[in-house]
């Protein structure tokens, strides 16, 4: 039985718009998104800024309901059974909310600990433990208001599995952290994982998504576009070379005949101090590096370089493709 | 010299429209409009049980009051919600002018406190029975602009106070329970003790009240001009104070980067 | 029992996490003695003999109301900015077990007002101290208390849904006091409006208070406090589901 099961999930957010006469809005942030996870997973969900990563992962949690669809963890459904799967379940999000920064991160892995019936002796000895998971012992006295980000970060995975939980639902949890502080967090995020656990992370991080995943599910606009392990995706765009283009002085309608060009299948571009990068993935390659420097006619040219598909090129190539 | 003005009207406009965007009618009338309500006759009925004034005496000196609670909220939120939005940064980092940016947010603060001491005093009339004389109004009314004005000030002051220090909204909640206290809103200033009497002398409202009080009697506006010099004297000094202040806080918050903690 | 030692321990959370807030703490005794002060005032000046002991009461259950009301919702919108509501609604206790140590917090709280209300009066007006049935007193004081809190729990309830709450609740404050007759008789207010008082628990809360200190029956408004206390807790328990749902329905929990 699957751990964490979600069919068909939509989401629709009613807003307002104009500042005399409302007028009501309705935005669909998650369009029927459908996936699965098996016990001892640590799957992803990976997507751009405003894809539907959290709203998906608050109707998991309970936090949300769906429009329509249904989702179920551990067998329980997530509206009609909410408290049941809130037993099981730790959540943690990124960013600096979400504790009480006045008291001291004792304090606030205690109060946690109480509401989820973690009581007595058994408290402090597993928030001993849970300080040791995540690497603050030794600092728990101090007031939350005086934590780094990645420290807080820390905490917020100790107060998600306080309780033991068999499933963890991670919303961005490198999110505004330091490199060493994040290489640290998908250590004990990892270390999760091999104690058991299922794990579902959400991130826009390509990197973080192809080491730390087993398999990982591409979200863009309100839906999956692609999912698979991160092998498996890479295979999506095994057959094409990427090639980057460093260019200076290229212009919208440059990169829109670039994408005429026949055999490219993608162009982006990404403004990097004076010059800017083209990635255009196409399955005829080297071939293609030939005949670049005639269409980007008006540009002043800097190095043309093909290489090998990674999983951003994937993950670039699937949505982007969706878009269409 | 253009952008001075413009600062000051453009900047405060729409810094008013962006703190207060959130204030829907109905979340305007009960906060702006109902408190007053509910003051005036909270106040007036315990002064009549309990003896200590009749009618006119708490009507007037509630209805002038409430236009200090608009001032020191209006204002204190100004500079306060900035900081807890984390824009402040961004406008004291940028070149405007900011003797502009602050008279500029007062303009709308000030307007709003005159509408609601206006209120005030028609609730007095329509629930209360208060009847001042018809010739009082027009002196009533410079009354009470003078002294919104100075409460302005006063709120430009905490708010300028309020770059520092944490959890401010409390602070202004205090400033009008204090203000409420030793102002002579509902006890008559020679029933206190000297020294309470001194304090309220010194701040807003206390001046401009008793001129109040003295014109719905039928005083002219020319008898009271000692109490509403007295007013405004005070309004500029809590106003220059304010200024002063601010621009000190300013360099001191960014010599030891305190601005940003909240 | 183990509902009703989750809530103590979360009680004393919160009680902690008042505690280090310098400013509450300020606003729950320094409002109370100023309404106190300006109330004494105002009784010695229109020179009515023996009620400045029914002032100081009357003042310091005003103190009670404003802690709740203000802690109540205030304690709610302060969840929503610290982005912690989420985590309380997602947590496994029914949310109504989650908030009621905070509302309790918040009259407990109020309840230190109306001590420092007292001595206040005592040292620098001369107030009357003098009790004459402790032990009602004793009894009047804890259940007032606690009816207001659950008053206060209602009312937070329906701040779960409407985050704009918050500025209407503060409101409430003058009205209760008029309606519940805290410093002057409801019988100076119009026929009409008794029944909204009769619903109040503060009403009968200060009666069986003053009843207690100056003379008087208090037993029966105890009763009536406490009951009062009960069904408000029995509606907040549903009104706080509902809402809730309707919470996670509309997307609001998250928004500030």
């Amino acid at each position: 039985m699957a751990v964490i099961e979600a069919t068909d999930l939509r989401r629709v957010y009613e807003t307002t718009t104009g500042v005399f006469r409302r007028r009501p809005l309705e935005v669909e942030a998650v369009r029927g998104i459908s996936f699965e996870v098996a016990e001892g997973e640590l799957f992803g969900l990976l997507g751009p800024n405003g894809a539907g990563k959290t709203t998906t992962i608050k109707m998991l949690i309970t936090l949300l309901l769906p429009t329509s669809g249904s989702a179920r963890v551990l067998g329980h459904d997530v509206v009609e059974d909410a408290r049941e799967v809130r037993k099981k379940i730790g959540y943690v999000f990124g960013g600096d909310r979400g504790l009480y920064e006045r008291l001291s991160a004792l304090d606030n892995l205690r109060y946690f600990a109480e509401l989820y019936g973690v009581t007595g002796r058994a408290q402090k000895k597993r928030i001993g433990e849970v300080l040791e998971i995540v690497g603050l012992t030794g600092r728990e006295q101090e007031r939350v208001e005086g934590y780094s980000r990645g420290m807080r970060q820390r905490l917020h995975i100790g107060r998600g599995i306080l309780h033991d939980p068999p499933v963890v639902f991670l919303d961005e949890p490198t999110l505004g952290v330091d490199p060493v502080g994040s290489r640290e967090l998908r250590q004990t995020i990892s270390g999760l994982v091999q104690a058991g656990k299922t794990v579902l992370l959400t991130t826009h991080y390509m990197f973080e998504a192809d080491t730390l995943c087993d398999r990982v599910a591409v979200i863009a606009r309100g839906r999956i576009v692609g999912h698979g392990t991160p092998r498996e995706l890479k295979s999506h765009v095994a057959d094409r070379t990427v090639v980057e283009v460093e260019a200076f002085g290229v212009d919208e309608e440059t990169v829109r005949r670039l994408r005429g060009m026949p055999g490219v299948t993608s162009v982006s571009i990404e403004d990097r101090d004076q010059a800017q990068v083209l990635t255009i993935q196409s399955p005829r390659g080297l071939a293609l590096t030939q005949e670049l420097p005639a269409w980007l006619d008006g540009a002043a040219v800097g190095r043309i370089e093909a290489r090998e598909p990674t999983l951003e090129d994937a993950y670039i190539a699937l949505v982007t493709e969706s878009a269409e | 010299m253009i952008r001075f003005w413009r600062v000051f009207f453009v900047g405060g406009l729409l810094a008013y429209r962006a703190l207060f965007n959130w204030i829907r009618p109905w979340i305007y009338i009960p906060t702006m409009l109902g408190a007053p309500i509910f003051q005036l006759v909270f106040f007036t009925k315990l002064g009549q049980y309990s003896g200590a004034g009749d009618k006119s005496f708490f009507v007037v000196g509630n209805a002038v009051q409430v236009c200090a609670m608009s001032s020191i909220y209006g204002m204190t939120m100004a500079v306060a919600n900035e900081r807890w939005f984390g824009t402040l940064g961004p406008l004291l980092a940028s070149p405007a002018n900011r003797l502009a940016v602050f008279l500029g947010r007062g303009v709308p603060v000030l307007a709003n406190g005159l509408f609601v001491s206006a209120f005030g005093f028609g609730i007095g009339v329509v629930l209360l029975g208060f009847r001042p004389p018809t010739h009082a109004i027009p002196a009533l009314a410079v009354v009470v602009i003078v002294t919104a004005a100075s409460c302005t000030a006063f709120g430009m002051l905490l708010g300028s106070i309020g770059l520092r220090a944490k959890d401010f909204f409390f602070a202004a909640n205090l400033a009008y329970f204090l203000m409420l206290l030793f102002c002579g809103v509902n006890i008559p200033l020679h029933v206190m003790p000297e020294w309470m009497q001194i304090v309220g002398r010194s701040v807003p409202l206390t001046h401009g009240i008793m001129a109040a009080r003295r014109v719905s009697a039928g005083a002219s506006l020319g008898d009271v001009s000692g109490l509403v010099w007295a007013e405004l004297g005070i309004g500029a000094a809590y106003a220059a104070s304010a200024y002063l202040l601010f621009r000190f806080l300013e360099r001191e918050s960014r010599r030891r980067a305190v601005l940003d903690t909240l | 029992m183990t509902t009703a030692l989750l809530v103590w321990k979360m009680l004393l959370f919160r009680l902690k996490e008042f505690a280090v807030s310098a400013w509450f703490l300020l606003i729950s005794v320094l409002q109370p003695i100023i309404f106190a002060t300006i109330a004494f005032y105002m009784f010695r000046t229109g020179g009515k003999p023996g009620t400045l002991l029914y002032a100081a009461l009357g003042a310091g259950m005003m103190g009670i109301w404003s802690s709740t009301l203000f802690g109540s919702g205030g304690a709610l919108q302060w969840q929503r900015w610290q982005g912690t509501l989420e985590l309380l609604v997602a947590s496994p206790p029914p949310f109504v077990i989650v908030l009621l140590p905070m509302a309790l917090a918040t009259s407990i709280t109020g309840a230190y007002a109306l001590v420092s209300t007292l001595v206040w009066g005592r040292l620098l007006f001369g107030v009357p101290l003098h009790l004459a049935h402790p032990v009602a007193f004793a009894v009047a004081v804890p259940v007032t208390v606690l009816a207001l809190g659950l008053m206060g729990l209602l009312l937070a309830s329906s701040f779960v849904l409407y985050r704009h709450a918050n500025a209407l609740s503060n409101l409430l404050e003058y009205p209760v006091w008029v309606a519940s007759g805290l410093i002057f008789p409801i019988s100076l207010l119009p026929g009409w409006s008794h029944p909204i008082s009769w619903i109040l628990a503060p009403t009968w809360g200060v009666r069986a208070i003053r009843a207690a200190a100056l003379g008087g029956s208090p037993w029966g408004p105890i009763g009536w406090a406490a009951l009062l206390g009960v069904v408000y807790l029995a509606l907040a328990a549903v009104f706080l589901r509902i809402f809730e749902y309707q919470a996670r329905a509309r997307a609001t929990l998250s928004l500030t």
